[in-house]
This record gives structure tokens, sequence and C-alpha cells, in this order.
């Protein structure tokens, strides 16, 4: 195995409040990995440092290009999002005055080039372009089962489909790693189910590497190959499923905080 | 060292126009996020409100004042209500543009009512010089500056001290969680105008006074300049909207005694932008960042 | 491209020959006479200036207010270029002149002013556009606060019904590609839009510039149109004047841009004989317009060929 992602000793300080402590960890190419630990224990902030959205303080990132491990730091969110890294929101970020497929194909802007000239002249490049938009489109629509949705604006969906379009939107960047912000958030069981299936098929059928933040201790220990648990900004533990669940501090932070796992 | 002084007296007489103009501008948006374009407007009819009851019932400076204060506050209020009130919900570019329609109409209105042209404000404040160490300062001047300052701190009073301006203030953060504690928000908004428009009618009867000249037309360019003040100082800081005014004032006089004043406009945008670029939230403004 | 497409795009095509011969009919047999003519050409002018507008406002979410700013330039480039040069050739090499100047324009005001928000960008844009103005009115070549008159006249109806087609191509045809679906990913959300791989600095400002350019365009036809221009045709009113046209329609609709373009052009030629109730009539029309109908009188209904043809086709399998 090859090493995706490494993160060293990365820390986000808001003002006074260290959100992130001296964090370090590492993805291997075709993981499927979790993130998790109490409310605010600097999860999301932690997925944001590493997304560029808001960088950390202090620590490096890097990220593999075919041989290389080339450094995050200082790579605005979209150039992070070129290089093969691609997330979705805790609270979900749809364009919503855009169709499930133009959802997916803004996503896909790095994608393919249409000339200004050829686009404003519909020139038969533009043409092309657009019928391999389409086609990338169609074929992810059809694999998250979004075919019946596809020109729906996608303010007027159903939430659980609206989950669904912001991972398939993900997917469209063509990227190699994909973080998820709690997936499962305000899903039912059934809908629960859904996804687990749909992330783990991510990681087989997709072959992405997967990174998931989540709350659901059953989807996360169904799910994980490693599991990672952060507390007040540090890294406590880290393990597989079974290791973690036999952890004396991961049991600590969960029960003595007052949260359920 | 002397010109300098002198026109620092004369910036911060103008700015405190301006000032009196973007607390109107500031509050408004503080609390429904609209640039109420028909602002400079109401200023206008505080000056002519001003003109007529001095002209025919020959009251002094201070019942001018005052009644002017009044009826602006109404003005602002009914306003509010018939035209802005229906678009409560509606996208804040439709309420921008219901504004602009409010200020054409109040504009070509008194126009059609009494003529476009411009008359002299009468004079009911005999303008006397002070002349010390060389700087000349008017009683009007001080007039000004005395009014602004005494209306500015009652309007901090009011928004700090009173049980409405504590709504206001409540509103401004959050009208639905105000809504649930039992605020009315219709109450605090209409209170927001009235408030905002009397000292956009006081700024009109002393303007009336220190350049002696009124018309239908003149609220525009200070009401754009006004709103300019409150951007630079932080739209929706109360603090921020007179700081800005003032700066506002001194540096277009400043740049006029220098002798651009062809560029005094652009200088104002100059400034504008620049302290935008910087401080993206104007100079006491809060920053708010979106959460991911 | 799919025949579809094609049939579409031979309709607009098809219409835009027809409404050609039309209005030139009946300018031929009289029924638009140089009053109703001068109508035409200013909601022409208006429909160029509108459209652009609308891209920057309605499809990339950016609160412009200066757009009177680059129309003065092509307004200017023009009625410089053909004093010297008061040829055809002069006409079209100042319209090119004019929208390069307006990219430059647009690009320095565009780069430190699209990190702006809302309404603080339309006060930075406003502020940028007045600067323009008050650099025009201080220069020589411009001839300063008098402006510049006897400009020749190149710029008629025909020409700026052409310009209308080509202009509205262009915008219609860029909102409805990659660069369309990205300016519109990052103004429903840009930190979304970030994170799918879209430079959002850089979508912006292309869409502002296109705006920017056909606006100068627009300000070329109104020079070599209107033949006397100074700087207080392109103030802060006028830029307003464009974003009514925008808002009234309906933000993000160009067949709205077009509708409101036309019903203010045709409301304000029949309110001239109003004298100064005109105003005050216009203003009320337009609280009215804007309490009954917040989202404009369309909304972001957008007419297509497509749709039409794609309804006349399913009612043809229908009916077989």
């Amino acid at each position: 195995m090859t090493t995706l992602l490494k993160v060293d000793h990365v820390s986000k300080i808001f003002g006074g409040l260290k959100a992130v402590e001296d964090v370090s960890m590492h993805v291997e190419t075709g993981e499927l990995v979790a993130l998790i630990g109490p409310n605010g224990a600097g999860k999301t902030t932690l997925f944001n440092a590493l997304t560029g959205v808001s960088p950390a303080t202090e620590g490096t990132v890097a990220f593999r290009v075919g041989d290389e491990m080339v450094s995050l730091d200082k790579k605005k969110p979209y150039q992070v999002a070129k290089m093969g890294i691609a997330r979705t929101f805790q609270n979900i970020r749809l364009f919503h005055q855009l169709s499930v497929r133009e959802n997916l194909q803004a996503a896909m802007t790095h994608r393919y080039k249409e000339g200004f000239v050829s686009s404003i002249l519909r020139l038969p490049a533009f043409a092309k372009q657009e019928a391999l938009a389409n086609k990338w489109t169609d074929e992810i629509l059809a694999k998250l089962d979004l075919t019946d949705v596809a020109d729906v604006i996608t303010a007027n969906l159903p939430y659980g489909t609206q989950r669904r379009i912001e991972i398939a939107r993900a997917v469209a960047t063509d990227p190699q790693l994909i973080f998820l912000d709690e997936p499962a958030a305000g899903m039912n069981p059934e809908e629960t189910a859904d996804l687990a299936h749909l992330i783990k098929r991510l990681q087989t059928e997709f072959g992405l590497t997967v990174v998931l933040i989540e709350h659901d201790m059953s989807l996360v220990m169904s799910l994980a190959e490693r599991i990672y648990v952060l507390e007040h900004g540090k890294l406590i533990a880290e393990g597989t499923p079974s290791e973690i669940q036999h952890n004396d501090a991961v049991i600590n932070a969960y029960l003595g905080g007052g949260v359920h796992a | 060292m002397h010109t300098v002084l002198q026109q620092v007296i004369n910036g911060l007489s103008l700015g405190s126009i301006y000032a009196l103009l973007a607390l109107g501008y500031t509050m408004v948006y503080g609390i429904i996020k609209l640039i109420n374009f028909a602002h400079g407007d109401i200023y206008m009819l505080g000056a002519f409100w001003g003109y007529y009851v001095i002209n025919t019932y020959h009251v002094d400076f201070i019942v001018a004042l005052l009644s002017a204060m009044i009826v602006t506050a109404l003005a602002g209020m009914i306003i509010e209500y018939l035209a802005y009130r229906p678009l409560r919900n509606s996208p804040r570019i439709t309420a921008l543009i219901t504004a602009i329609g409010v200020s054409y109409f109040l504009e070509n209105g008194m126009s059609y009512l009494f003529g476009a042209n411009t008359r002299n404000f009468p004079q009911v404040v005999k303008q006397h010089n002070f002349t010390a160490l060389g700087i000349s300062i008017s009683n009007i001047q001080v007039l000004i500056l005395v009014t602004a300052l005494i209306l500015m701190i009652l309007l901090q009073l009011i928004i700090q001290k009173t049980k409405m301006g504590t709504a206001m203030r409540a509103v401004a953060v959050d009208q639905e969680a105000a809504a649930l504690v039992g605020i009315n928000p219709d109450h605090v908004i209409s209170f927001t105008f009235g408030l905002g428009s009397a000292l956009a009618g006081a700024a009109g009867v002393l303007i009336g006074l220190y350049y002696n000249s009124i018309d239908p037309l003149m609220g525009m360019t200070p009401g754009i300049k006004a709103f300019v003040a409150a951007v630079v100082g932080g739209i929706g800081s109360v603090p921020g909207a007179a700081v800005g005014g003032f700066l506002i004032g001194l540096l277009e006089t400043g740049v006029q005694a220098i002798g651009l004043s062809a560029y005094k406009d652009a200088a104002v945008y100059v400034v504008l932008i620049l302290i935008l670029i910087v401080l993206p939230a104007g100079l006491l403004g809060k920053n708010v960042k979106e959460k991911v | 491209m799919t025949k579809k497409k094609l049939q579409a795009i031979a309709c607009w095509l098809a219409v835009m020959i027809v409404g050609f011969v039309l209005i030139n009919a009946l300018v031929y047999v009289g029924v638009i006479d140089a009053f109703i003519e001068n109508m035409l050409v200013t909601i022409g002018i208006n429909i160029i200036l509108a459209t652009g507008l609308n891209l920057i406002i309605g499809f990339s979410g950016q609160f412009s207010l200066g757009h009177a700013g680059f129309m003065a330039v092509g307004a200017y480039a023009t009625g410089i270029i053909l004093q010297a040069m008061p040829t055809t050739v002069g006409f079209f090499v100042s319209i090119v002149v004019g929208i390069a100047i307006a990219i430059v324009v647009a690009i320095i005001i565009g780069i430190p002013t699209l990190r702006l928000s809302g309404d603080y960008l339309a006060i930075a844009t406003m502020g940028a556009a007045e600067i323009i103005r008050v650099v025009i009115n201080n220069m020589k070549v411009t001839n300063g606060a008098a402006g510049l008159f006897n400009i020749p006249q190149f710029a008629t109806w025909p020409v700026v019904y052409i310009f209308v087609c080509l202009t509205t191509a262009v915008i219609v045809n860029f909102a409805h590609s990659r660069a369309g679906r990205a300016i519109q990913a990052i103004r429903d959300d840009e930190i979304a839009a970030e994170a799918v791989g879209i430079n959002p600095t850089k979508w912006k400002l292309a869409a502002f510039v296109l705006g920017a350019s056909t606006a100068a365009v627009a300000g070329s036809l109104h020079a070599s149109y209107i033949q006397t221009i100074a700087p207080t045709d392109f103030g802060i009113m006028n830029s307003i004047a464009m974003l009514i046209i925008v808002v009234l329609g309906g933000v993000g609709s160009m067949t709205g841009t077009f509708f409101a373009a036309v019903v203010l052009g045709v409301l304000d030629t029949v309110l001239q004989s109003f004298g100064t109730l005109r105003m005050v009539i216009y203003a009320v029309a337009l609280i009215v317009i804007m309490v009954f109908k917040p989202t404009g009188l369309l909304g972001r209904y957008e007419f297509s060929f497509a749709r039409v043809l794609d309804r006349f086709r399913k009612k043809k399998e229908d009916a077989a």
C-alpha cells in the first residue's frame, strides 16, 4: 500500500482556542478510514484545514500525485479539489437553483475545456465537450440511481436525495480521496443502511479512498477499516474498529463526556 | 496651520450632516438589510418642511427643527408601511428597487407639486462669524455641530438604555428569535425607520440653514455620500456611521482645499474602495465569516 | 450537436431575420416613424446593457452597480475615434477599442472588488464607475464636462438590431456553457463551488469582464446614435436604470430582461406627453410592480425553442 494523504503535526488555533492540536495521521490508497469524536472535538475543523477551506495554523499536509507527495499547505480549496480531493458538507451545500445534472457538471469544470469562442459560436468543439460532460454525468447518475431526477432543480428534492447528490457531485470532480462530513446526519435507519452500502461502493466500485466523519457508531464500526478518535482537538486513539471499541481512552471520552455512542 | 484648522472646522460641519444621514442608513440596514435609497429624499422633505413652517408660521429654529423631525419620522414610517413591509420576505434586490422607486416618487412628486427650482432657505438664525487665531467659525456651524452631537448622544441613549433600543438590537441580530421572546418586529422596524428619518429631517433643516438653498433633488448626492459614509464606517454600526460621516466630510473639504475640487467625489470613492479592500466590513463593522 | 439543438438554433435565427424584415417593412410603409425608431433603438441599447448586467447579477450573483462606467468607456472610445476617423471602419475600430479598454478597466476594478460580497460589492462598483466618470470629466481629450457633440451617426437602427442579436447570443451562449454553470454554482454556494474545483475569482471576473464589454458596445452605439455624449449621461442613476430593467424582468431571466426593456421603453414613450408627472407615474408603477410581483415580471422563466419543439413533438406523437 502507498500513502495517499499524510498529515503532520497539524494545529488549528482560533484566537486563543486550540481547536485542533498537533494531529498527525495518514491515509493509505484505497482505504476507508473514519474520524470520530464527541461533538466539538474538532473533526470538521480538521477537514477544513485539510481541504484548504480554513488553512492549518501549524503543521503540514501532503497528498500523493503520481509518485510524488505534494504539499497542500497554502493551496486554495479549488486547487486542492483539482488535485483529487473531494468533500461533502455537514449541512448540505448544493447549488440549489441548478438541476442535478448541472450540479454534477459544475463539479467537472476543471475536467474539460470549452473555449470562449467555441462556446459562444456553438462550434463543433463545444458540442463535443458538452457530449463528453454529459456522458460522464450520465454514468455517475446511473450508478447513484439519480437518473430519474437528473433535470430536477435540487432545492425541490427530498433531504436524503440531496445527500446522495452531494456525494455524486463530489464523485464528479474525479477525485482519488473523498471526505464525507457526517453523511448520515438526519437520516432514518433505513436511509442510513442505504448510505452505508453507497459508501462501501465508493471504495469498491469507484476505487476511491474514503475518509468519513460520523456520529453513527454502528455505521462507522461496520464500514471503517481504521478509525482515528479525536477529543478536544487531540488525537487520542487510532486502530481497527475492534481495537477502538475496547480502548479505555475512547470509552472514557464518549461515556465520560456524556455522549452516547 | 490656520487653513488646516479652518478646513477641519468646515469639514466637521459638513461631516455632521453626512453623519446624521448615515445613521439612518446604517440603522435601517442593520435591521432589515435594505439600502434605503429614499433616505436622502427624506432629508429633502425635512428641508422643505423647515422652509414651509418658517415662512408660513414664522417659527424659530428649534420649532422648525423639532417639527421637521416629527414630520419626517412619520413620512419614514408611512413609507416603510406601504412600500417596504409587503416585501419583508421578498428578495432583497426587490426591496432595493422599491426604495429607488420611492426615491423617484418623492423627488418627482415634490418637483411636480412645488416646482423643480431652487429656493432660498429663510435665515431664521442670523449668521455671525467668530474669528479667533485667524480661524473663522460661524454660529451656524456651531449650531450644526452642537445639534448633530446632541442628536447622536440621544440616539446612543435610546439604543443602549431604552427598552425599544434593546428590542432594536435584538431584531438586528435575529428577527425570528426576537419575535419568539415577544418582540414585535414590525413595531421595532417601524420605530427604526422613524428614528432614522427624524435624524435625516434634522439634517435637512440644518443644511438649509448652512447652504441657504434647497431643491427637490437636493437629497440625491448627499444621500449617496452618506451611504458611502455608512459603508466606510461599517454598515450596521451606529458609531461607525458617525465616524464615517465625519471622515467623508473632512475628506471632501480637504481635497477641495488643496485645489482638487474637481476630484472630490473621486477621492471619496477611492477611499471607499481602499477601505473595503483592507477591511471588507468597514472601519467598525464586524466581519462575519460563514461557518462551514 | 443533437438535431434538437440545431433546430432550436435555426428557430432563433429565423426569429432574428423575421424581426429584421418586419421592422424594415414597417419603416418602409411609414408605420415606424422617427419617434418610434428612436424608441426601438433605445430599447435595443437597453437590452444590450441589461442582458450583460443580468449575466453579472443574475447568473454570477455579483451585485454590480457600475455598469454605466463601462458604457461610458465605449461611448467615449467611439466619440473620440470617430472625430479622427469618421468612417464606417472607424466606427467598428472604435467599438473594438471600447471593448478592449472596458476589458482592461473591468479587470482592474474586478480583481480587488469581486472579493467583496453583496451590497459591499455594489457600493464599490458604483464608486469605481463614479471614478471613471470623474476622470472623463477632467480629461482634455473627452472635452471635460461639456462632452462631445456632432459625433457622426453610424449606429442606425439596423446596426443596433444586429448588435442586439450578436451580444444576446454571446451572453446567452456563455450562460449556457461550462462557464455559465461555473458562475451559477458560485452564485448558489461559493464555498461548495470552490470545494469542487471552481476558481471563484477567475469565473466571477470572466462574467464581470464579459458584461463590461457588452456595456461598452452599448456605449459605442449610444454615442453614434444620439451623436452627443457628456459625463452626466453615465452617472449612478444610469446604472440604476439598468438595474431596474434586470430586476423588473426577473433576476436571472434573459427573457425577462428583454420583456422589461420593451415594457419600460414603451412606457417611457407613452408617458412623454405627461410632462413632469411622467416620472411620478413611472415611480408609482415601479413600486406597484415590485410589491405585487416581487420576483419580477417573469420571475426565473426562460423562453426556449428546444422546449417548445419538445412539446410540439410530444403532441404529434400523442396524436399519432
